[in-house]
């Protein structure tokens, strides 16, 4: 799922080519990010624009030949004239009087020409690692391969596949090479993913015609200097130091030239738009708010012996379960420093219930992505690669991050805490001189591992995710002040992080501080229960079998195949009553119809269900899981396919509590559910119990800090 | 010992009145930091100077009645329009053909007269705790006003701003009013700073110049609809000399920027010295687009 979707779309018809654009925000002013087509498309931009469109208007633009563009595929219809006409085609198609254009690598030629040829129509422009003619000095293999542009060689390898031929019939090969030398840094293998992802959707053909429009009334040197000396507006440049594609060099000398701001990310190679994402939204937003003299307006800035003492809670919202841990380690807090004002950073479904306990929620948490939307998206059937669904959410958590901090500077916030608020842990140690006060993370789980299906290439690359936590905590101590692990040693898998890396116990016990698990309520005892079970009209002699999956919408399947065993079960268990829980996502309609089964949408308090009932039948997560443990209920549970933490993590814990009874989904038939509900509902159970004091214990370590 | 010394000091005179002003550092664009109200002396920018001047040409001067200028007894040499003078004639004798002008209190009358009459002068104001009448002062000051020339036995609190009061009690005035200025805890060294300061000049400087006729509500707001270039205003929420409502009013009338300090008095730039510090920057910074050198 993308983190924001455009207000509006269209298309230019440039001599018969489709030219696709994408119109975001509303702000002032409107920037015009131009992609280097047509090896990529306006997706590189992808972990700008939500930050970018919530303070300005944003246009994309898909470059003929990639995208949704048109795919020409001779050679003057990629000349430089044709690309400036697109450019000023979608400025006018948007009613853009006035824009910044913010280009990358080649595309900064088109750009200067475009602002040359219409004085007046741009106001400012962000020059992304640029590749002007003449200015700078070029990556000697492109000097050394250029000559050899129209030759077939026998066999080409490396640079040598930056020829025509081979370029037309190995277009992913060279595709691969170039984005591999192009991202120098580790663990970039999601960026690299995408970047070849783009490009493979044009051809090696159209990519090779770019080439050659581009040398189309290639300009002599005098000609682009005046140009660029002439430019006329103010200039920022962006240049990573390490560009294997356009040297740094060049960069420098376009700044020179026209006395323009420049920019070097140290240690970034030709993508640190999407690999700086933070760094190069930030330079953009100071360039663009100076040159427009926006800001400031009304501030408050209070003086720090008048500041009340201040906490930001970032919630995840996959799941609710976070929410209610959350809620009771605040509480604690409250009690332990009862001056402390906790405002949160949350998003549905989590805000629900922070209303409910009448907690603080923060203005800027209606500007979140959507974080649970994304998962839902993510999910098919009984189907939730959960590893995968997390590196898709990158530009979603780099939206957030970019809210998360803005909320820190302006709100002064002695402390965020963070219960698995991954964007926030993530981007302070790429970019640790962002971090505002002190930081806790809090999590219930640590390492991603690899599931069967993900093969070879799975393990490699959940073991360079956990490489780089490894090297992000190595590196910058200073940034987590406390790393708290719901739960105990013992729930941590006896697993690595990869090959060559710790032991992922070994590892946790060095680097976090134990609370014990956190439910967020109290057991309930052997009274409550009974009255429960009594004011939910769950009768003595009934065997009563709640089933529910959760509120994100993910569970049809498993819904479909447990109540094609309750027939079954019913006929040796008459006493049996089956709950269905559908959750607000599921339409019960269409499921069907039997004596003695019984479906809810929504039922208040579900955790006095949980508790009451004979068995419980659920999916793997975490919370509803322990929910169950800690109320002593049996239950069976079906982590879902490829989700690893409900597979490895929640199973280990759940093994050690000895509760539930572990389900696959694909291969349990309805005839064995049935048997299951026989054999269990009602059944006692020997679980260990469950903590309850590990609420207080995490606020008794956080109110430490503050 | 002074964190920063000026690169060049010299005086300046206006119908034998001398004036003594200071230069630091260098650059394309020029902050002259004003005088405000004669009790204290140019030395209350120190906190400024050093770091200001390491990014922009600073220049300072003494009014009349305090510090390098001369302790003159005539209220004319205090009149506004005499006031404003004086700060055409600093800019011209250190070459000075624009400049952002950084004011604190009363310096906010002169900023303003300046800007609405010299606009091609003046790139930028920011106002620090502007004292001006556009709205009510607070009723405990406007009682003690209405009584400025009248003889009190055992004036208490704002009674105190009393002309008798003050030429008898010079020393004990100071220490009233820069405790009224500084309600922020711990503010030891500031008010003795500014009593020192006080010290430097005369009960008779301060009474001359209260013999100036006050400038009106009107031509205040006249002064404000003027003004084209880019205003930031800084105020305490606390100021206890003149109220924020003046801040709102101002930022108001001319479009300009507020940044209200939380629990500061009226006096944040000695108090609060790196947000202040840092918002100056910011300001003319933004004035000056972006940087022609790479930086």
């Amino acid at each position: 799922m993308r983190a924001r979707e455009p207000a509006w779309e269209g298309y230019v018809d440039n001599d018969g080519v489709p030219i696709y654009y994408e119109v975001h925000g509303a702000g002032e002013p409107t920037l015009m990010l131009i992609p280097a087509a047509p090896i990529t498309h306006s997706r590189m931009w992808k972990a700008l624009i939500p930050d970018l469109a919530r303070r300005y208007r944003v246009i994309t633009i898909d470059g003929r030949g990639s995208g949704r563009s048109g795919r020409p595929t001779d050679a003057e219809s990629h000349s430089r004239a044709a690309n400036v006409a697109d450019i000023i085609s979608v400025l006018d198609a948007t009613d853009t009087d006035r824009a910044v254009l913010v280009a990358h690598c080649h595309a900064n030629w088109w750009a200067v020409e475009a602002i040359a040829a219409n004085p007046g129509r741009v106001c400012a422009f962000v020059a992304i690692d640029p590749g002007i003619p003449y200015l700078g000095k070029p990556q000697p293999h492109w000097v050394e391969t250029g000559p050899h542009w129209g030759e077939i060689i026998e066999n080409p390898s490396g640079w040598q596949l930056n020829n025509r031929h081979a370029i037309t019939t190995q277009h992913r090969r060279w595709v691969e090479f170039f984005f591999n030398e192009q991202l120098v840094e580790p663990h970039s293998t999601k960026h690299y993913e995408d970047a070849v992802s783009w490009a493979l959707e044009s051809t090696g053909e159209i990519l090779a015609a770019g080439d050659d429009g581009f040398e189309i009334d290639f300009p002599d040197r005098e000609t682009v200097e005046a140009v660029c000396r002439d430019l006329g507006v103010p200039t920022l440049v962006v240049h990573g130091d390490l560009d294997v594609c356009q040297h740094v060099d060049r960069g420098k000398a376009f700044a020179e030239i026209t006395g323009g701001e420049l920019v070097v990310i140290g240690g970034a190679g030709h993508l640190a738009l999407a690999r700086e994402p933070v760094k190069v939204n930030r330079a953009i937003t100071k360039f663009v708010d100076r040159i427009e003299g926006t800001a400031m307006r009304q501030h408050t800035w209070t003086r720090g012996l008048s500041r009340r003492k201040r906490i930001l809670y970032v919630s995840s919202p996959i799941g609710l379960g976070h929410a209610r841990r959350d809620v009771a380690i605040a509480k604690e807090l409250k009690k332990l420093r009862p001056d402390l004002e906790i405002d949160w950073l949350a998003q549905d479904p989590v805000t629900r219930l922070l209303e409910a306990e009448g907690e603080t929620i923060h203005p800027a948490s209606e500007w979140l992505a959507s974080e649970s939307a994304h998962i839902a998206s993510e999910a098919t059937g009984h189907d939730l690669h959960c590893f995968q669904a997390l590196r898709r959410m990158d530009e979603i958590l780099v939206a957030n991050f970019m809210i998360f901090q803005e909320v820190m500077e302006e709100g002064m916030y002695d402390l965020s805490l963070g219960d698995e608020a991954w964007e926030v842990d993530h981007f302070w140690h790429e970019n640790p001189e962002l971090k505002r006060g002190d930081h806790v993370w809090m999590t219930d789980f640590v390492g991603f591992l690899p599931m069967p299906s993900g093969g070879d290439h799975e393990e490699y690359l959940t073991a360079d995710y956990n490489a780089e936590m490894i090297e992000h905590i190595a590196r910058y101590p200073r940034i987590r002040d406390l790393a708290l692990f719901v739960g105990s040693p013992d729930d941590i898998v006896p697993e690595v992080f990869g090959p060559g890396l710790p032991k992922i116990r070994d590892w946790t016990e060095e680097h976090f501080q134990f609370t014990g698990y956190i439910t967020g309520f109290e057991p309930p005892s052997d009274d409550e229960m009974a009255s429960w079970r009594s004011q939910l009209g769950y009768g003595e002699d009934e065997k009563v079998c709640v089933v529910t999956v959760g509120g994100s919408g993910v569970g049809r399947d498993l819904l479909e195949k447990v109540i094609a065993a309750y027939p079954l079960a019913k006929q040796s268990m008459p006493e049996l009553r089956m709950v269905v829980v559908a959750g607000p996502r599921i339409d019960p309609a269409g499921l069907p119809a039997h004596d003695g089964l019984e479906y809810h949408g929504y039922v208040h308090r579900l955790y006095q269900h949980l508790a009451a009932c004979d068995l419980a039948i659920v999916q793997g997560g975490l919370t509803t899981t322990m929910e169950l443990a800690a109320a002593r209920t049996p239950f069976l549970y079906f982590p879902l396919r490829n989700h690893f933490e409900q597979n490895y993590h929640v199973r280990h814990r759940l093994d050690r509590y000895r509760a539930g009874r572990y389900m696959d989904y694909a291969v349990t038939n309805p005839e064995a559910i049935a048997a299951e509900i026989i054999a269990r509902a009602g059944a006692p159970v020997d679980y260990l119990a469950v903590e309850t004091d590990g609420a207080a214990k995490a606020a008794a370590m956080i109110a430490g800090l503050i | 010992m002074r964190a920063r010394y000026p690169d060049r000091a010299g005086t300046v005179s206006r119908e034998g009145v001398r004036l003594g002003y200071e230069v630091f550092g260098e650059g394309d664009r020029t902050l002259l930091l004003l005088p405000t109200w004669t009790i204290i002396h140019s030395r209350f920018w120190k906190l400024q100077i050093p770091y200001l001047a390491r990014h922009f040409r600073v220049v300072t001067y003494d009014g009349p009645g305090n510090g390098r200028s001369a302790r003159a007894v005539d209220p004319e040499i205090y009149s506004l329009e005499a006031q404003a003078s004086y700060v055409t004639d600093v800019m011209d004798v250190t070459n000075t053909t624009e400049a952002v002008l950084v004011s604190l209190s009363m310096g906010s009358m002169w900023s303003l007269s300046v800007a609405a009459e010299n606009p091609d002068r003046v790139i930028g104001q920011v106002f620090i705790g502007p004292s001006l009448p556009i709205t009510p002062p607070s009723p405990t000051r406007a009682d003690s006003s209405a009584s400025f020339w009248a003889q009190r036995d055992d004036p208490q609190g704002w009674e105190k701003y009393n002309a008798h009061y003050w030429l008898n009690n010079h020393e004990d005035f100071a220490e009233f009013f820069f405790t009224m200025c500084f309600p922020e805890a711990h503010s030891t060294k500031q008010r003795e700073d500014c009593v020192g300061w006080a010290m430097e000049t005369t009960p008779e400087v301060l009474v001359a110049k209260a013999r100036v006729d006050d400038v009106s509500h009107e031509t205040v707001l006249d002064w404000c609809s003027r003004i084209t270039s880019p205003v930031l205003v800084i105020h305490g929420d606390d100021d206890r000399i003149s109220p924020l409502s003046r801040a709102r009013r101002l930022a108001d009338a001319t479009g300009g920027s507020l940044v209200t300090v939380k629990g500061g008095g009226h006096i944040p730039l000695a108090r609060d010295p790196v947000i202040v510090n840092l918002l100056i920057k910011e300001f003319a910074d933004r004035l000056a687009g972006p940087a022609k050198t790479p930086a």
